[in-house]
């Protein structure tokens, strides 16, 4: 794996190499923007991001100037932004969220010396890579707890969009539960934001009241349904980064993403001049998602098995997605002894058997 | 010992002039003192607020962009507001007419010819005045308040641009996201400006500010429209339709926004997605108050609040101001402009002490 190789480079050969390209120009720190669809807060996508350059500031320190651009609308907003970022110099923009592709992908078509890495998208060029994590890997996981702890058999989940990141993480929580409790049911509200706490906190709500006992926070940028569940006694998890504090008593987990070694490996590749665009869909393998803060309601020999798991999930030797798998409309979605590959698995629009909320179509 | 604003007999014009200085003068000394609080260069940060949006080719083609929607608005909403018919609801009107323009590009995306864009521009008006239908039915005919209508027609808009775009209009090869296809060639609006994003729609925004003049200013129908909002007893005395205005605002009203919606996805976006619209059906609201609800001051006030909004995107990229604190800096600017046109119109006036304060 390429990557590996860039992980190995030393800070210090990659700074050497940069004031060899650079020659009298060396002491301008090469610009990084950053571009957040959300707020920087102490939790959530946003701070994820940010957190995640925290190993290229160790690794460069002065040679490295970061620009933080919070909370941007997608759209010609973003575009402009963006745009003006690299005018003023900045190399690598981080564009971090979806929506921002169609505008970071024509600045990277413009200017071939500027590295673009994308969040959640599927456009690849020669110096532009859309990285998404492997979620699902971390719900499978969660999947076999919740169906543990589960008294009603009813598990629930707070959803963002309908794309294929978030129906995946919702399909290998399912596989994962029914995988020690095969009657599992989930039911998943769509609320079409990335950002909006009350809305999600409504939708929480509603999945308690339906008799849903574990809920799976999926993609919100706020600890919004943390907190209702701790209030309603119910267990709940969620993605990206700890929010234990808000929910001391009923946390069952986080599915924690750490993009330091990813934006770590890309800027070396950038100043040694390497970076070569690539679908970046990292995991549990790549110390990139890794599940922390469990409870301690996972029944000690569950939780024993779920250790197990994520082992052979971090050597390969099991994919979460390995047939047979029935689709939520009866059909056959993977054959018996098949593994979907990266490539299904990122364009995955349907839900496995188990999921009783039909996707928005 | 509450003062009292009492409207000044004349207002001064040297004052009117000096208001907005004084305005910006008052937000750069009170902001001075934030950005010297927070550690960073009030020079640099200045420069990128204020200056930066002026200077230079590309960056001022950007504030011209933005200028175009909050004109047409704008100007549209003055038109009611002048006659006491408050549409609160542009940014829904503007989003129907950002849905109709795209209907064409997403039914007929291999549809190629120059008839494309023009044909948008015209369904979004229409869909953007259509939206506008249903507040005015309900004030004329039901007495239903139309700013509660209007606003709460923007809320059902964002929920049908939703719908739509998780479901029949979705781009198929687009992997479930929130998005239609990327339109055609001959479905984006051609450019006006050479190198920059700026288009034709620019030039249909200024068109608009004429009119609006002609017709304010010029025709017996505007005369009806102002003699109605500041009298309205005197106006239905001498026989003016209230709900001829009523109906006229509104309808004009949409008709703007819905052409705006149109130009900025056969523009700047060239497809329909979540984000088409920053707010400009509310900051349009802001605009036109600020340039007095008259067409000329109207082309000043979007043009500064562009620049406005340019300037504090690029204190964010090149001065590493955060994004709070460049919203404290507008909204103190607003604020502090508000205050001085007020003192300019008005003077205040103590219980006891008369003609104490000006």
């Amino acid at each position: 794996m390429q990557r590996r190789a860039f992980l190995q480079t030393t800070a210090f050969a990659a700074i050497a190499s940069a004031i060899g390209a650079r020659g009298a120009s060396a002491a301008d720190p090469l610009g990084i923007a950053l571009v957040l669809p959300s707020p920087n807060g102490d939790v959530g996508w946003s701070h994820t991001l940010v957190a995640g350059l925290d190993p290229v500031i160790a690794a460069y320190g002065d040679a490295v100037k970061i620009t933080l651009l919070e909370n941007i609308a997608e759209g010609p907003d973003a575009d402009r932004i963006m745009t003006k970022a690299v005018a003023d110099g900045n190399k690598v923009l981080i564009a971090g969220s979806f929506g921002y592709q169609n505008g970071a992908m024509q600045i990277a078509k413009r200017d071939p010396s500027v590295t673009v890495l994308h969040a959640s998208g599927y456009m690849v060029a020669p110096n532009f890579s859309p990285f998404a994590a492997k979620y699902f890997q971390g719900t499978y996981l969660m999947g076999m707890a919740a169906a543990a702890l589960s008294k009603s058999g009813k598990l629930g989940s707070v959803s963002a969009f309908a794309i294929p990141e978030l129906i995946t993480s919702i399909n290998a929580f399912t596989l994962g539960a029914q995988s020690v409790n095969p009657d599992v049911e989930v039911s998943v509200v769509w609320v079409n934001t990335w950002f909006d706490p009350a809305k999600e906190q409504e939708a929480a709500k509603a999945l308690i009241s339906q008799g849903c006992d574990v809920i799976f926070s999926n993609a919100q940028d706020t600890p919004s349904v943390i907190a209702v569940c701790e209030e309603a006694g119910v267990y709940a998890f969620n993605l990206n980064s700890s929010m234990k504090s808000y929910a001391p008593k009923t946390y069952l987990g986080c599915v924690a993403t750490d993009w330091g070694p990813f934006f770590k490996a890309s800027i070396d590749a950038h100043i040694a001049g390497t970076f070569a665009g690539a679908n970046a869909f990292l995991g549990v393998a790549d110390k990139v998602v890794e599940v922390v803060d469990w409870s301690g309601d996972i029944p000690a020999d569950l939780k024993a098995k779920i250790v197990e798991t994520e082992a052979k999930i971090a050597d390969g030797s099991f994919n979460p997605f390995t047939g047979p798998i029935t689709k939520a409309d009866g059909s056959e979605g993977v054959a018996a002894g098949v593994g979907m590959t990266d490539e299904e698995i990122v364009a995955m629009d349907w839900h496995v058997k188990g999921v009783a909320t039909p996707l928005p179509q | 010992m509450i003062p009292r604003l009492i409207r000044r007999d004349r207002a001064s014009l040297r004052m009117a002039v000096l208001a907005p200085l004084l305005a910006l003068a008052a937000a750069i000394l009170v902001n001075l003192v934030l950005f010297l609080a927070m550690g960073k260069d009030p020079a640099a940060v200045f420069y990128a607020l204020l200056l930066e949006p002026f200077l230079g080719w590309s960056s001022f083609s950007e504030v011209l962009l933005k200028t175009g929607p909050l004109l047409l608005i704008a100007q549209g909403l003055a038109i009611g507001f002048r006659a006491k018919v408050f549409n609160i609801g542009a940014e829904g009107q503007f989003i129907l007419g950002a849905i109709f323009a795209s209907a064409i590009p997403v039914y007929f995306p291999q549809a190629t010819g120059g008839w494309i864009w023009p044909a948008m521009l015209v369904m979004g008006a229409l869909g953007g005045a259509l939206w506008a239908v249903v507040p005015a039915f309900w004030r004329v005919r039901l007495n239903a308040n139309e700013i509660l209508v209007t606003l709460m027609m923007s809320l059902i808009a964002a929920q049908v641009l939703n719908y739509l775009l998780l479901g029949p209009w979705k781009d198929p090869q687009g992997f479930n996201f929130p998005q239609s296809v990327m339109f055609q060639y001959d479905a984006m609006i051609p450019i006006l400006l050479p190198g920059t994003r700026v288009n034709l729609s620019l030039l249909l925004a200024l068109l608009s500010a004429v009119l609006a003049w002609a017709y304010m200013q010029r025709s017996f129908g505007g005369y009806q429209f102002l003699v109605g909002g500041l009298a309205p007893k005197a106006a239905a005395y001498a026989g003016f339709s209230e709900s001829r205005a009523i109906w006229l605002s509104l309808l004009i009203g949409g008709f703007a926004a819905g052409l705006a919606g149109a130009a900025e996805v056969a523009g700047p976006i060239g497809q329909l997605q979540r984000g088409i619209s920053t707010g400009y059906g509310y900051a349009a609201i802001i605009v036109a108050y600020l340039g007095g609800l008259h067409p000329i001051g109207i082309v000043a006030s979007s043009l500064l609040m562009a620049a406005l909004y340019i300037g504090g995107d690029n204190a964010m990229v090149s001065a590493d101001l955060p994004v709070a604190a460049v919203r404290v800096f507008q909204g103190s600017l607003l604020v502090f402009y508000l205050a001085a046109i007020t003192f300019v119109r008005f003077r205040l006036v103590w219980p006891i002490r008369k003609g104490g304060a000006a």
